[in-house]
C-alpha cells in the first residue's frame, strides 16, 4: 500500500501550499505529435484567505498560474519529449495541481517550489509498446514494473521583491502584510545555473535600472540556496528509503549514502519511489520524516536512530551553509555579492523559511520514533497509537525567525518550538532524552 | 466469524486517529483529521454577515466547501457539501448570531476509503477551535457489510470496494458532565445512541444495517475520546481549572 508520489507541500513562513501532480494518457495537440502536455491548476482555496472566492479566478490567481507555468514551460525544465508513448496518437499530460492552503504572502514562490518539490517526486508508470503491430500502448500498473520519474533539466526558481515608496527600500518574500502595504514588485525566475527565466514586473512604481540588476544578483543566489534545499530534501528521503537496510553505525551510513547519491543526486531520476513524508525547516536543518507503514518497524527504529545522528551531522553542515540565508537580523551579510550601496534587507529576509514536505498520508510512526535522542522532532500531527490522544499543533514557521543562530543540533530544535509545543512535546516523548 | 482484512486490523478496530488544530494562520480554526492513511484538513472562517439569498435570515448558515485532491468538482463534491452541511447545522446553535454565515472550507489531502467520516470529523474540530457556538460534537463512522453478513469498520479504499453496502455514520458525542446526574436521557436512551446523519451506498439488509449501527456507535465511544482529548489538551490552562 505505497503513498502515490508526485505530492508536496511547502510551507514559506506562514504561507502553506500544497501540491499534487497527477499524469493521464491523451492524444497530442496537432502541432506537437511528440510532446506530452504539461498544465498548471492553481486553486486559490477560500480556506487561504478570507477574500478568496470559488468560482472564477481571480486575475492574481491567473498570473500566478502564468507565472510558474512559464518558469517550467518556457525554459523547457520539463522534457515533455520524454513524456511521448506513441507519436500523433498518445502522449502523457502531466497536470499540477496547486493548492494555496494558507495566505501568509508571497504565494507565487511558494507555489513555484512546491509545484518543482512535486514534479520531482511524481512517478509515472512505464509504458511499452505491444500487441501485434506494437501498436498497442501497455501501461504497467506501479505492482509490476517500477515507475519512472520525469526528466527535468533543471529547477527554475522564482524569486518576488516587493517595492516600497521610499527609494530604497526593497524587501525580498513580501508577507502578506507587506505585500498590501508596497508600492510595486517584482517576479524573478532564475535557475541555479544563473540563467533567467522569466521576469515578471506587473505595473505599480518605476524602479531604477541599476536596482533591477541588483534584484537578479540576490535572486540568483537565492535560487541556487533554494534549489540546494530542494535536492537535499529529496535526497534525505531517499536516503531514507535506502537507509533503513544500511548499517547501523553513522560512519559508514554517511559514507553509504553518499555513494549511494551520486547516481540519484545528479541526474534525481533514481528509481526509488519516495514514500516517506519530510519536514525540512531550512534555518534549523531539522528533519522531520514520518515513517511509512509497509517499513517494518524495528528495522526503522533501528534505522531512525542509526540515521538520527546522520542527520545531525548533515544538518550541522548545511547549517552552515544555510546559515547565511536564514539570519533574520542584520541580514546584509547575507548577500555578500551585492552593492553595498543600499542596503534592502533593513527589514531582512522576512518569511524565507522553507519547509518542503511530501504531503503525508496517514502519520503512522512507531513509538520508538518519539524517543529520537537528538530531540529533534518537530512534530506536526500527533504520533498515532490505537487511540492517539495528542494534539500538537503544526508550529508556525515564524518561530524559527526567534532563533537566528544555530547551536548543536538538539538546541536548534528547541529553540524553533514554542513553549507550548515545547510541553506537549515532552507530554508523550517522555522517554526521549534530550527533551 | 473471523475476517482477515489487508492490514491486519480486526473488523472492530479502527484505524490509527491524528488530529491536529490551529495549523492554519489566516483562518479562524482549522483541524487537521486523519484516520490512517486519509487525511482531510478543514478550515472555519468564522461568523460573517450576511446570509445567502435562499437561507434564513432568523437563523445563522453555514457553507460547506469541498475542496478535492485534484479534478474539477462535480457531483459527488456537491453532493458530500450538502450532507456536510446539514450534519453542521444540526449541531451548531443557530440561533444565537442570527444572519450570518459561517463557512467551513474542507480540503482533501489524501483518500483512502472513510472520506466523508474524516471530512465531518475534521469539521467539527475545527469548529471547535474557531470558537463556533455548538451544542454537541459529533463524530462519524463508517461502516460497511460484506456479503456474508459481517460488517466492518473504518474501511480503506480497497475494502470499500469489495464490500457488498457500506454506511457512513454520524452520532453525536458522548456527554461528559460535570454534574451528577450524567449523560442526558433522551426518550429512556442515552443521547449518544442518537443518530445525526446516516448515509448508505450499496445494498444492505435491514438486519445488516443495525448490526452496523451497533458496532459503529460503540466505536464511536472510543472516537468521542479520542476527540476530546485533543480538543482539551490546547485548552487554556484556567480553564481546565475551572473544571
Amino acid at each position: 500500500m505505497c503513498r502515490e508520489d508526485g505530492s508536496s507541500e511547502v510551507q514559506l513562513g506562514q504561507t502553506h501550499i500544497m501540491g499534487f501532480v497527477t499524469g493521464q494518457l491523451v492524444q497530442p495537440y496537432r502541432d506537437r505529435p511528440n510532446e506530452g502536455t504539461l498544465s498548471i491548476f492553481t486553486e486559490f482555496s477560500p480556506m487561504a484567505d478570507p477574500s478568496f472566492e470559488t468560482g472564477r479566478p481571480s486575475e492574481s490567481a491567473v498570473e500566478l498560474g502564468r507565472i510558474v507555468d512559464r518558469g517550467l514551460r518556457e525554459s523547457r525544465a520539463v522534457d515533455t519529449e520524454s513524456l511521448c508513448v506513441l507519436a500523433g496518437k498518445l502522449v502523457w499530460a502531466i497536470r499540477i495541481d496547486l493548492h494555496i492552503l494558507d495566505n501568509g504572502g508571497n504565494l507565487v514562490d511558494a507555489a513555484n517550489i512546491a509545484a518543482l518539490a512535486s514534479l520531482l517526486t511524481f512517478r509515472r508508470p512505464e509504458c511499452s509498446l505491444g500487441g501485434e503491430d506494437d501498436l498497442e500502448v501497455i501501461v504497467h500498473p506501479p505492482e509490476e514494473r517500477e515507475p519512472l520519474p520525469l526528466i527535468i533539466h533543471h529547477l527554475p526558481i522564482a524569486v518576488t521583491f516587493g517595492f516600497f515608496s521610499s527609494e530604497s527600500l526593497l524587501v525580498i518574500d513580501p508577507t502578506h502584510h507587506e505585500e498590501a502595504v508596497m508600492v510595486g514588485k517584482m517576479t524573478a525566475t532564475l535557475n541555479a545555473n544563473g540563467d533567467v527565466c522569466a521576469i515578471q514586473k506587473p505595473g505599480g512604481e518605476g524602479v531604477l535600472q541599476s536596482v533591477i540588476m541588483q534584484c537578479l544578483r540576490l535572486a540568483s543566489r537565492m535560487a541556487s540556496d533554494i534549489t540546494k534545499k530542494i535536492k537535499d530534501a529529496l535526497l534525505l528521503i531517499e536516503s531514507r528509503q535506502l537507509g533503513s537496510e544500511m548499517v547501523e553505525t553513522y560512519n559508514t551510513e554517511r559514507a553509504l549514502r553518499k555513494i549511494k547519491r551520486h547516481p540519484t543526486s545528479i541526474t534525481l531520476d533514481g528509481s526509488v519511489n519516495l514514500k516517506e513524508k519530510l519536514n525540512e525547516p531550512s534555518g534549523h536543518n531539522v528533519v522531520n520524516e514520518l515513517s511509512r507503514k509497509h517499513l517494518e518497524k524495528p528495522r526503522l527504529a533501528s534505522a531512525e536512530n542509526a540515521s538520527s545522528p546522520g542527520n545531525n551531522g548533515e544538518g550541522e553542515s548545511k547549517s552552515s551553509n544555510f546559515g547565511r540565508s536564514s539570519r533574520r537580523d542584520g541580514a546584509t551579510s547575507n548577500f555578500v555579492g551585492g552593492a553595498a550601496s543600499w542596503d534592502p534587507y533593513s527589514r531582512g529576509v522576512d518569511s524565507d523559511f522553507l519547509k518542503a514536505s511530501l504531503a503525508s498520508r496517514g502519520t503512522l510512526t512507531p513509538k520508538k520514533k518519539q524517543q529520537d535522542p537528538t530531540g529533534e522532532r518537530k512534530p506536526n500531527e500527533s504520533k498515532p497509537e490505537e487511540s492517539p490522544g495528542d494534539v500538537i499543533p503544526t508550529t508556525s514557521a515564524m518561530d524559527v525567525s526567534e532563533t537566528g543562530v544555530h547551536k548543536g543540533g538538539e538546541k536548534t530544535l528547541k529553540d524553533a518550538v514554542k513553549p507550548k509545543h515545547k510541553r506537549k512535546k515532552k507530554a508523550f516523548s517522555s522517554t526521549a532524552d534530550a527533551s | 466469524m473471523e475476517v482477515d482484512r489487508a492490514d491486519g486490523r480486526n473488523p472492530n478496530q479502527l484505524r490509527p486517529l491524528a488530529c491536529s488544530c490551529s495549523i492554519l494562520h489566516r483562518a479562524h480554526g482549522s483541524a487537521s483529521w486523519s484516520q490512517g492513511d486519509t487525511k482531510v484538513l478543514a478550515a472555519v472562517y468564522g461568523p460573517k454577515a450576511g446570509t445567502k439569498k435562499n437561507e434564513n435570515p432568523e437563523k445563522a448558515s453555514i457553507e460547506v466547501i469541498w475542496k478535492p485532491r485534484t479534478g474539477q468538482i462535480g457531483k459527488p463534491e456537491k453532493e458530500y457539501e450538502i450532507i456536510l452541511k446539514r450534519t453542521l447545522q444540526s449541531i451548531c446553535i443557530l440561533t444565537i448570531n442570527p444572519n450570518t454565515t459561517t463557512s467551513v472550507i474542507i480540503q482533501v489531502v489524501h483518500d483512502d476509503g472513510a472520506l466523508l467520516p474524516c471530512a465531518i470529523n475534521a469539521a467539527c474540530a475545527a469548529l471547535v477551535d474557531a470558537g463556533i457556538p455548538m451544542k454537541h460534537l459529533a463524530v462519524a463512522i463508517c461502516c460497511c457489510s460484506a456479503e456474508s453478513g459481517y460488517c466492518i469498520l473504518d474501511p480503506t479504499k480497497l475494502e470499500e470496494q469489495k464490500m457488498k453496502g457500506f454506511a457512513y455514520l454520524v452520532f453525536p458525542n458522548s456527554i461528559l458532565s460535570v454534574l451528577p446526574e450524567g449523560s442526558s436521557l433522551v426518550q429512556g436512551e442515552p443521547m449518544e445512541h442518537g443518530i445525526i446523519t446516516s448515509v448508505t451506498h450499496g445494498a444492505m439488509s435491514v438486519d445488516d444495517y443495525f448490526h452496523c449501527l451497533e458496532r459503529g456507535r460503540a466505536a464511536s465511544a472510543k472516537l468521542s475520546d479520542f476527540l476530546r482529548r485533543s480538543l482539551q489538551s490546547k485548552l487554556p490552562g484556567d480553564l481546565s481549572k475551572a473544571e
